[in-house]
């Protein structure tokens, strides 16, 4: 786990109650808020990490008999995260809006600033 | 702020996800030849053997292009896991005519992929794919001659014998 001090050039992305995602022009990476931790990611890391939150069936968590968290392993920081479905809720939340954002910039770039 | 998304990212998720299943069916493909030349090889059928170790070495390639793509373009390439291939035919026609209907199922797979990259507007990959649209209509020709083949020479020992002969010289000749 990679804890990481929130530096003023950082732009915030997306933000949820608990979770954030910030980007660094600096280090070209991601930092994700979770809680109380920050945790460095390169977009590579963040696609993979993305698809593990998106993959997880929501559905099958609320069935009865079934543990109603969601372990998930990143190797990228050395990291097994036990998710509850509030949590997983609001990383869905996260990434789907921040994601958003990013192709927004995309396309921004692409029509305003690279013309 | 920084288009980090464009700078890292080249192709879209869609693209990649269909790229891979690509690299799947490219490596399913020289699976399945392979088995296709192990039936030939024991049965005496050795130049069939030849051509279907030849179409293994192709596949495989093809697989690998696409793979060295992803790569390329900083995506996550997928090394696939394969089904079991077919291993047992009834006549030596018949592993020609399962290897049609092979290369039809690759040649729809790859016209998809083009689709998709239309679809997403990603005209690098799609001018990437235009060589793989060529190749299957050369597979595609190979696979009918070799039916046509045995058509014409029926499928008696004497047939069979004459198909070995010629089964190593079919060639898409293209003009």
């Amino acid at each position: 786990m990679t804890e990481i001090e929130i530096e003023p050039e950082v732009s915030n992305i997306f933000s949820t109650n608990n979770t954030a995602l910030y980007q660094c022009d600096r280090s070209e990476s991601f930092i994700l808020k979770f809680f109380e931790e920050h945790i460095s990611f390169k977009i590579g890391e963040l696609q993979a990490i993305r698809k593990k939150i998106r993959n997880i069936d929501l559905a099958q968590l609320f069935k009865s008999g079934t543990p109603d968290i969601e372990i998930l392993n990143v190797p990228q920081c050395d990291r097994i995260f036990v998710l509850s479905i509030l949590e997983i809720l609001e990383l869905k939340e996260l990434f789907s809006g921040a994601f958003v954002m990013l192709e927004l910039n995309s396309v921004i770039h692409r029509e305003i600033l690279r013309k | 702020m920084k288009d980090i998304l464009r700078r890292h990212q080249i192709l879209r998720e869609e693209i990649v996800n269909i790229l891979n299943k690509q690299v799947q069916i490219e490596a399913q493909s020289a699976a399945n030849y392979l088995a296709m030349a192990a039936w030939c090889d024991v049965r005496g059928y050795d130049n069939s053997a030849e051509f279907y170790f030849k179409q293994s070495d192709e596949e495989r390639k093809h697989q690998l292009k696409l793979f060295h793509y992803l790569a390329d373009m900083e995506c996550d390439a997928i090394s696939p896991a394969i089904e079991e291939p077919q291993h047992e035919f009834t006549t030596l026609r018949s592993v020609f005519e399962r290897a049609l209907e092979m290369e039809i199922a690759v040649t729809d797979a790859i016209h998809n992929v083009v689709r998709e990259c239309r679809k997403h507007g990603d005209i690098a990959t799609e001018e990437f794919m235009r060589w793989y649209v060529q190749e299957q209509i050369e597979e595609e020709y190979v696979a009918r001659r070799c039916l046509e083949l045995f058509d014409v020479l029926g499928e008696d020992k004497i047939a069979l014998g004459m198909f070995e002969e010629r089964v190593l010289g079919i060639e898409y000749e293209g003009d």
